[in-house]
Formats: structure tokens, C-alpha cells, sequence
């Protein structure tokens, strides 16, 4: 792996307060361990028509990129749902089969098609993290459930081999897989500097040609709005990494719009007036200039199921309930129709009277 | 003439008027300073902000479809537009690569832009962005060497960082502007702000326009200006707006606590008084914002009046009464930069009134100048035998007051009066020998006068007292008619530090009884033969007007240089149309100069110039690349070598090449620092020249 590009600077502050945080942290009793951090069935965007998510957050040690000395990315705070310590694997099969124990019976009754999501916000190829044979048995799991049309992991770059992808290919060759990476942009300057990566675009572009020869589709979170990043920084970004992407041939995007996660620099610098979440305003007008743009293309799925949305952690424009509630009313109707109407400036949802508190305030945030 | 911007007058402080010329229609240009407005769509549609702003000259764009190339040459053709972008740099740079046609042809600045980072962790975080950002910047300029750029400067209140954009400034001469973003809000660390603006000045080109953005409330304009700010975004107007804000350049209020609107504006007038009560509404956002951009171009159309014919120091000043990092600013900049400053401060200036209202204007750079160069030019009359101090009076000159004329009355009627040293006493100017009472800012300043003065006040004229009686021998009586109290602690303390005998008057009721003007008289006829005076006074010199002449020369061109120009002798005659005073030289009846009544300045001719030239060769002095100037104004390029000591508005001998003949005599715009740092722009108006 190529080394980082820039500064002491960011690391160190990103240390002091992961360190901080985790020195406060709270064992996990036995129970804990042996479910899920959580899980979720709601609606979502299949490939091709509409369906529904089973998602399942598992609890394991903890990315190791945020465990080890960089601190992690400056904007993650999932750390603090891991263990940090080891954790058997016994327990992490527990937690698999204690969400599809819950929800299996409900699976059966929707009648629809289902995306599995298996997240343990770090990667699902560390070995620390998910053995050989946890995975093995998550993937027996996903074999034999026939709603399951869709199946979904993440994982960073130096983590994935072209052994392991195949391995999973051949286990689970009646789905269709979607191997997830944090990209979050396609500028290695703002991954790196702003939000600590380590992670290069020339790298990515590796694992997403074994990813295609071997036939396993690509998931690209993008992050809406990185720390250091005013807002018009937003909207370019993410229009210029979604047209690269597009171009590219990636099957899924997925937008994520920040949400403040406790211990993390980011909510430093929030807790000081430094860094505003994005407004919704932003995040349609990236969608709808990407459309312009691009309107001859094919477009890959386009998601985002930001956390939360609408409070002011989490991607928002005024804080009246009504206005952001319309809000994620309409990006859901987009994700889930993939219909790039639901955007249109015109419509009656854009009627709160905050829209022009945004466009006379949008270049000072 | 190919030129981007150019100073056309200097100002007091870094404050300058000037224009840029961009548009492509022959002889438009925007004036500077000035203030640009933000142009937004829901703008463009109110009809009551294009009427109200249809002939403002500058306005910042930074949306794509401004760029049209209808909406640019049919609606606004003698408008100069900026245009930048507000997110990242790589998307300015494709609108640029887009648009290349039309910022090529077009009367646009294109501001390159430093949005990113929006804040640092610390200085190494912040030296290793702009290091970034530069390498990008860098490459821009070199891709498009025929474009003219602005550049936006980020220093992280870290002002010694503006090293790091040096080199491509230098290097780079398409950079037209320099934006400084951020380094002026309520924040502000008032020292870095110096240290930032002394350091443009210093080490740039000073045909670089210079330009604030940020947080900047209408508040803030005059000491911006008086900083050398040419031009000022009032962006921020639209997020206070946003926020409910209702600028009234004293204050920003909430709307909804205006009782009593202090504005007739459009707006004001209509429906903002009627959308008060609401919070958050389009219409009463669409009013507000208007309001707040009336105000702020009002303030600037004020502000650019005061710079023309009022005192602009004492408007500054006056904004600060109610803001302590401008009087900081102002504090530090006169005390600790006041060697860089006098450069930048012209020596004289024509309204009718100097104000001065307090400590913030003891140490006006005019003032500071004034003081120091009386001290440093002014050398007694070798024929003085009595040293005789007033106080000053509120009619300028002294001599035209009731009161002086009285004191002269007395003093005239010894025939040796000629050897008398009148110094009058005044705050905050010090101690002023009779001789300068007519140069600025003797002739034109006002103060209150209470009769309580404060102790540096005082100090400052005591100590002024003190360095002007050191010229004299110790000898001398020093007879003193004062009697407020703050005078006689002027001259009791300057009393402390000199060995000279001091004699104070008997004064009843005041000054100018007739017991008081005894006392005066009998002490004068006693004390005036106590000196024993070696030398008599020369012939021709025993008028006042040319005991005058004389001192004022030596103020103007250095210590003794009067006597050796009109060494054989002059006579003055008043020029009745324009009631200044013609100098003619006794012997050959040549006219050497005119002394200016308004200004207060001798202005020579070629014969008095000649004379000057051939005693100091290196003051005051600009070399010409020539033998013969053409025009009437003198041109940086044409400059070989130059005095250090210039000061704008003060006079100039121009010689040629070979710096052995005088080939005309200009008054200067500028000061050597603006000639040592800049390679074009006017320098001298010339008013003289050989044919």
C-alpha cells in the first residue's frame, strides 16, 4: 500500500480523541456479544425494482484501521459499537443466527426479494475481524435462503484477495454479489488528507477489475460532504467522483451525507461551530446536475440511506420536522423508483421557506 | 496603454483612490475603492435590485449560467463582473476550460479560489494546504499565461504564511488581485491583520488590487480602505440576511427589534416595515437583503466622498468609537509601524478642516510626520536673541486670530521683532515656530478646547517644546505668555529638562487685557538685549512673510536649504487671482517659486529648482530615462533612480539622465515605497518641464 499523502496533523488529533473515547468505553457483557449491534428489514432499491434490506450490523473487534495507530478516518465513529478485543468466533455466528432466527419468519411472509447486507463497519475480509470460518458460515446462511436475491459485504482494499472473492463466488453463485468499498470520493487528496484513509483510486481500480473478471458487482460508498469540505465543495465532489464512477461501470453508488458520530475529530470540530452537516438542498442538486450530465448514460443503482437525517447531526435543512421529513420522503421515493423526477426543484415539497435561507447562506457553510 | 490598475491619488494611510480598467468599451473603468455586490438569481429577478443597481460597476458572479454571452454584453457591457467559484478548485478550473472564449474577450476578473480547507487543526495542517493548493495554482497560471487572474489568499491567522504565496506572486505577473479571505471579522486578531497588510505593501507590487472578502460587515469599510483595500465583498450581507439582520452600519440588529427604521431606502420604505413580525419569510428576506446591500453601497458612496474632499482619517476614526479592534488597528499602526507609514501619507491635503478628537488622533500619520519633520528641518534663525511662546487660537492661521494680533501688536513695536521666535503651543501638533503656522496641518486643523488637557498631551508638547529650544543656544531668554493651566505644565515640564531661564509673564483676567499685554511688553523690552547677538540680521530677511518663506522651504526640501535657495534675497508679492504668493528672487527679478496658499506648499519653478539642484543633489529627487518628458504625467517606467525619502504630494525635481541638468519639477501621487514596488503606474504630475 502506497504511503499517505499528507500531514502528522490530522492523524494525531484523530488519536487523541479515538483514544479518549475508547478509554471511557464500557465492557461488552456476554449477551451483548452474542447479539447483533443491529439489525433491520425495510424497504430498499434491488437491482432492478424494488424490495426489501435485511441488514445486520455485527458487532466483532473493530476495523483495524481505526484500531491501529492512524486512528482511523477522521468522520467514523462505529468503533465504538466493536469489542476492540478479540472476540470468538462463536460469538459472531451467534449474532448471525440470532438476527436470522428473529427475522426469519418475516422474510418468508414478505414475499419479496431481499438485499443482505452483513456490516461490521470494518471489513469483512480482515481476518481479525471475520475468520475463514465465520464466513464460511454466513455464507451457508445466505445459500439457503431463497429471498435472499441480493447479497452485500464491505471491506478494505488491502484486505481482499482475488482468493477470497472467488471462494465467495463459488459459495454463493445463485446470488448476486456486491462487494462494498468506502471510496467515499474519487480525490485521493480529500480521502487522505480530510478524512484519512489511505486508501488510493489507483488501488481501488484494481480490486474493481478482479471484482469484474471474477463477475462479483462493486459498490461505491461515496461520503457526502467530508469534514473540511464547505458545501459547493460538497456538490462538486460528489458530481465529479458519481460521473468518474459512472464512466467507470460500477454497479451500485451509494451517497452517504455525514452524520456526526460521537468521538470522531469531525464532531470536534462540529461541537466548535467548524463544520455544518450538508443540507438536502445539496445532495438533490449533485443528483440532479449528475443527470444533466450524464443524461444519455446508463446510470448504476443510485442509494443513499443517510443515518440521521433530518436532526442535526445528521443531513438536514432547517430543523422544522415537516420540511426534513419531506425530505426523506423524497430521496426515499428516488432510491427506491430510481426515478430522477422525484427530484425535480419544481415540485411542491420545495415549498419551505428555509430553500432561500440556503441559497443565501449555502457559500459560508 | 496596457495597465490593470492605477492609482490615481493617495490618501492618508495605505488609503488610495484609484481605477481599473477592464471594460472593453475605450475609457470605462471602475473606480476603486468600491464595493462589489453579489449578483444571484432570485436578485436578478427584483426588479427593485436591478433599478437600484443597474450602474453599480462591479458585481461577483459565481454560477455558470451568468456567463452567457448574452446576459454579459447586452445587459451589462460597462459593468466589470468577478467571477469565481465556491466550492473546489478542479471545478473552477473546467468552468474556465469551458468558457475560455468569453474570459478571454469579456470584462471579467476571474478570482481563483481557496474554499478548501474550511478550517485547520493547526499551523503544519494549514502550511501543507496551501503548499497544495500553490502546486495547483501554479500550474492554472501557467496554462493560461494570457488570462489576468485574481488569487485567493488564505493566511489561517497565521500572517507570516504569506511567504509561502510570494514566489508565485513574483513570478506570475497575470496575478492582477489579491483576495484576502477571512484575515478582517469580529475575530480577528488585529496584529496579524497588520502584519499582513504591511507585508503586502512592503514586498508586492503595489498595482495589485487589493481585495477583502469574508465575514465583513459595512461597519468595517472605512478601516479597510484606510488599510489599502481597493475592493470589498459584501457577500456576507446575504447571510445575515438569512439570519434576520438588519444592518445599520453602527449595528447589526434582528429585524424584528426595529422600533424606528433609520433608512429611506426602497425597501424601508415599502414592505419591511409591514413583514417585521415575521420570522422566516421569502418576502421579508427579498426586502432586508435589498436593504442591507442599499446600505452597504450608501456607506461606500459616503466613504469614497470623505476620501475625495473631507479629512478620511477623521471618519475612521470616528468608526471607531463604537469598536475597539479599529482602534487597536489604528493605535498600533501609528505607533508601531508610523516609519512604514509616512511613505504612504501625503504631506499635505486640502479640506477646510483637520478634526481631531482625542488620543486616537495624536498619532495621525500626518501629524506624526509633521512633528518629526519640523523637528528634523527646522533650524533657528542665526539671529534670534529672544524665544517667546503662546498658546495657540482657534482661528487658523494664529496671526488672522484676534488674540495673536494683539501679541504681535506688541511685539512690533521693537524694531528688532525680526530676531524674535515666536513658538505657539498646541495640541496635538506640539510646538510650531510662527514660520510654519501657515503649512499643513497647522493651517487647517480643530480640537476642542476645554482648558483640561490630558497628560499625553502634554507630554507630547513638552517633549516637542524641549527638542525645538535644543536647536537654540541655552543663553536665549525664553519668555512665556501662557496662562491656562495646561500650557504652563507644558512649559514647566519642558522647563525641567532644559538649562535655559525661562520668564513667565503676569497675566490678569487673560492674555490679552491690556494689564497682560503690559506685563508682555515690559519683559520683551527688558530681556530682548540679555542675549549677546554675533550676528545681525541678514538684509531681506527681516520680513515675515519671507522669514516664512525661508522655514518653509527648509520644511519642505531639508534643514537650511531656504536660506541657500533665496540666498540672494526674494521679495513676495501676492497673486491676487489666485492669492498665492509669488517668490522672486531680488537680484535678478526671476521668479523661483509660488507659495500655495491652500496647501501650504512652495512650489518651485525651473530657476528656483536649479538652485536646489545644485546644492543636494539627492533629496527629493526622481531621475528621468530621458532627456526631454513628454506629457504631463510621469510614468514608473520612465523612473531610473529615485530619493528614498518621497512622500506623496510633496514636489520633485525631475533630472535627466545623467543627473546633470533639471528638466522639469513634478508633484508627486505616490511615495518611494509605491516607486520602489511597482513596475508601472503614474508617480508625478508634471507641472514645469524644459521644451
Amino acid at each position: 500500500m502506497k504511503k499517505s499523502v499528507n500531514s502528522n496533523t490530522i492523524v494525531e488529533n484523530i488519536k487523541a480523541i479515538r483514544d479518549r473515547t475508547i478509554l471511557k468505553r464500557k465492557k461488552f457483557t456476554n449477551d451483548q456479544l452474542n447479539k447483533p449491534v443491529s439489525f433491520w428489514i425495510k424497504d430498499d432499491r434491488l437491482l432492478n425494482e424494488k424490495g426489501k434490506e435485511f441488514t445486520i450490523i455485527l458487532r466483532t473487534k473493530g476495523c483495524s484501521w481505526a484500531l491501529s495507530d492512524s486512528g482511523g478516518c477522521s468522520m467514523c465513529g462505529y468503533i465504538n459499537d466493536s469489542s476492540i478485543e478479540n472476540i470468538d468466533d462463536k460469538h459472531i455466528i451467534n449474532q448471525v443466527n440470532h438476527a436470522f432466527q428473529s427475522k426469519l419468519e418475516e422474510i418468508r411472509n414478505e414475499g419479496k426479494n431481499f438485499i443482505l447486507k452483513i456490516f461490521n463497519s470494518g471489513s469483512f475480509f480482515d481476518e481479525s475481524e471475520i475468520s475463514e470460518e465465520v464466513r464460511n458460515h454466513i455464507y451457508q446462511k445466505v445459500y439457503e435462503s431463497d429471498n435472499i436475491e441480493e447479497f452485500v459485504i464491505e471491506s478494505r482494499l488491502e484486505y481482499i484477495s482475488k482468493m477470497k472473492l472467488i471462494d465467495l463466488k463459488n459459495q454463493l453463485n445463485n446470488k448476486y454479489i456486491e462487494l462494498a468499498i468506502g471510496l467515499e470520493t474519487v480525490n485521493d487528496y480529500i480521502r487522505n488528507t480530510y478524512i484519512n484513509k489511505a486508501m488510493f483510486y489507483d488501488d481501488f481500480l484494481k480490486v474493481f477489475r478482479i471484482c469484474k473478471e471474477i463477475g462479483i458487482g462493486v459498490r461505491v460508498y461515496l461520503l457526502f460532504k467530508s469534514p473540511f469540505l464547505n458545501e459547493q465543495g460538497a456538490i462538486d465532489d460528489c458530481v465529479k467522483s458519481i460521473i468518474n464512477l459512472v464512466n467507470l461501470g460500477v454497479d451500485t453508488i451509494s451517497i452517504n451525507p455525514i452524520n456526526i458520530q460521537k468521538g470522531t475529530l469531525l464532531e470536534y470540530l462540529w461541537y466548535q461551530n467548524r463544520y455544518r452537516p450538508p443540507w438536502f438542498y445539496s445532495l438533490f442538486k449533485s443528483l440532479r446536475k449528475i443527470h444533466e450530465l450524464k443524461k444519455d448514460s446508463t446510470f448504476p443503482r443510485l442509494i443513499s440511506n443517510p443515518s440521521g437525517a433530518g436532526t442535526k447531526r445528521g443531513i438536514h435543512n432547517c430543523l422544522k420536522r415537516e420540511c426534513n421529513q419531506k425530505m426523506i420522503n423524497i430521496l426515499r421515493n428516488f432510491v427506491l423508483s430510481q426515478d430522477f423526477n422525484y427530484l425535480n426543484k419544481k415540485d411542491a415539497y420545495y415549498d419551505c421557506d428555509c430553500l432561500t435561507r440556503y441559497r443565501l447562506q449555502k457559500n459560508f457553510h | 496603454m496596457n495597465y490593470f490598475y492605477e492609482i490615481l491619488n493617495k490618501r492618508i494611510g495605505y488609503s488610495r483612490v484609484g481605477r481599473i480598467k477592464l471594460s472593453k468599451e475605450p475609457k470605462k473603468y471602475v473606480k476603486t475603492p468600491n464595493v462589489i455586490l453579489p449578483m444571484r438569481n432570485f436578485l436578478m429577478k427584483d426588479i427593485n435590485f436591478l433599478e437600484g443597481f443597474e450602474d453599480h460597476g462591479i458585481f461577483l458572479i459565481s454560477k455558470e449560467v451568468f456567463l452567457k454571452i448574452g446576459f454579459l454584453r447586452d445587459k451589462f457591457k460597462n459593468t466589470t463582473f468577478i467571477f469565481t467559484h465556491t466550492g473546489t478548485l478542479q471545478t473552477f478550473i473546467e468552468i474556465l476550460e469551458n468558457n475560455i472564449d468569453i474570459f478571454s474577450e469579456d470584462n471579467i476578473i476571474l478570482l481563483i479560489p481557496f474554499n478548501i480547507p474550511t478550517t485547520i487543526l493547526d499551523g503544519n495542517f494549514a502550511k501543507n494546504e496551501i503548499l497544495y493548493h500553490l502546486k495547483s495554482v501554479k500550474k492554472l497560471l501557467e496554462n493560461f499565461p494570457n488570462l489576468n487572474f485574481g488569487l485567493s489568499i488564505k493566511i489561517f491567522e497565521h500572517p507570516q504564511f504569506l511567504d509561502l504565496y510570494s514566489p508565485l506572486i513574483k513570478e506570475n505577473k497575470n496575478i492582477k488581485l489579491l483576495n484576502l479571505l477571512d484575515f478582517f471579522t469580529t475575530n480577528t486578531n488585529f496584529k496579524n491583520v497588520l502584519d499582513l497588510i504591511i507585508s503586502i505593501k512592503q514586498n508586492f507590487d503595489n498595482n495589485l488590487v487589493l481585495m477583502a472578502s469574508g465575514r465583513i460587515i459595512p461597519k468595517y469599510f472605512p478601516i479597510l480602505i484606510y488599510l489599502g483595500i481597493d475592493l470589498i465583498d459584501s457577500s456576507y450581507l446575504l447571510y445575515l440576511t438569512s439570519e434576520n439582520f438588519y444592518d445599520t452600519i453602527e449595528f447589526v440588529l434582528p429585524i424584528h427589534k426595529v422600533k424606528y427604521f433609520p433608512c429611506s431606502c426602497v425597501a424601508c420604505q415599502s414592505k419591511l416595515k409591514n413583514f417585521q413580525s415575521l420570522k422566516y419569510s421569502d418576502e421579508i428576506f427579498e426586502y432586508l437583503c435589498l436593504h442591507n446591500l442599499i446600505t452597504a453601497k450608501t456607506y461606500m458612496n459616503k466613504i469614497k466622498q470623505y476620501l475625495r474632499t473631507e479629512d478620511f482619517r477623521a471618519f475612521v476614526e470616528k468608526t471607531s468609537f463604537d469598536d475597539v479592534l479599529i482602534v487597536s488597528i489604528l493605535k498600533v499602526l501609528d505607533r508601531q509601524y508610523f516609519d512604514l507609514i509616512k511613505y504612504e501619507t501625503p504631506i499635505t491635503d486640502s479640506f477646510s478642516t483637520v478634526k481631531c478628537f482625542g488620543p486616537s488622533s495624536y498619532y495621525r500619520p500626518d501629524f506624526q510626520q509633521f512633528r518629526e519633520r519640523l523637528i528634523n528641518y527646522f533650524s533657528p534663525e542665526t539671529w534670534t536673541k529672544l524665544i517667546i511662546i503662546f498658546p495657540c487660537s482657534a482661528k487658523k492661521p494664529y496671526s488672522a486670530s484676534k488674540s495673536h494680533k494683539k501679541f504681535q501688536s506688541i511685539l512690533r513695536k521693537f524694531p528688532d521683532f525680526p530676531g524674535f521666535q515666536e513658538i505657539i503651543l498646541t495640541s496635538p501638533l506640539g510646538a510650531i515656530p510662527r514660520q510654519l503656522e501657515n503649512i499643513y496641518p497647522v493651517n487647517s486643523y480643530d480640537i476642542s478646547v476645554t482648558g483640561f488637557w490630558d497628560n499625553e498631551e502634554i507630554d507630547l508638547a513638552s517633549q516637542m517644546l524641549v527638542e525645538l529650544l535644543k536647536k537654540y543656544n541655552t543663553k536665549i531668554p525664553i519668555i512665556c505668555h501662557v496662562s491656562d493651566k495646561g500650557y504652563k505644565e507644558i512649559v514647566l515640564r519642558a522647563q525641567k529638562q532644559l538649562p535655559n531661564q525661562f520668564y513667565f509673564t503676569e497675566v490678569y483676567k487673560n492674555l490679552t487685557t491690556s494689564d497682560s499685554l503690559k506685563s508682555l511688553e515690559n519683559i520683551v523690552k527688558n530681556l530682548k538685549d540679555s542675549f549677546d547677538l554675533k550676528e545681525n540680521i541678514p538684509k531681506y530677511y527681516s520680513k515675515s512673510w519671507v522669514r516664512k518663506l525661508v522655514k518653509i522651504a527648509d520644511y519642505q526640501f531639508g534643514s537650511n536649504i531656504g536660506m541657500k535657495i533665496f540666498s540672494k534675497g526674494i521679495k513676495v508679492k501676492k497673486n491676487d487671482a489666485r492669492k498665492n504668493l509669488d517668490i522672486i528672487d531680488i537680484e535678478n527679478k526671476k521668479l523661483l517659486g509660488k507659495f500655495l496658499v491652500k496647501t501650504g506648499q512652495i512650489e518651485l519653478t525651473l530657476n528656483g529648482a536649479e538652485i536646489l539642484s545644485a546644492i543636494d543633489k539627492e533629496f527629493n529627487i526622481l531621475v528621468f530615462d530621458g532627456d526631454l518628458i513628454k506629457g504631463n504625467t510621469l510614468f514608473r517606467p520612465g523612473i531610473v533612480e529615485f530619493s528614498q525619502n518621497l512622500i506623496p504630494n510633496n514636489y520633485v525635481i525631475i533630472l535627466d539622465k545623467s543627473k546633470k541638468s533639471v528638466i522639469g519639477l513634478a508633484k508627486l501621487i505616490v511615495g518611494s515605497n509605491y516607486i520602489k514596488n511597482s513596475s508601472n503606474g503614474r508617480i508625478a504630475k508634471v507641472y514645469e518641464k524644459i521644451s
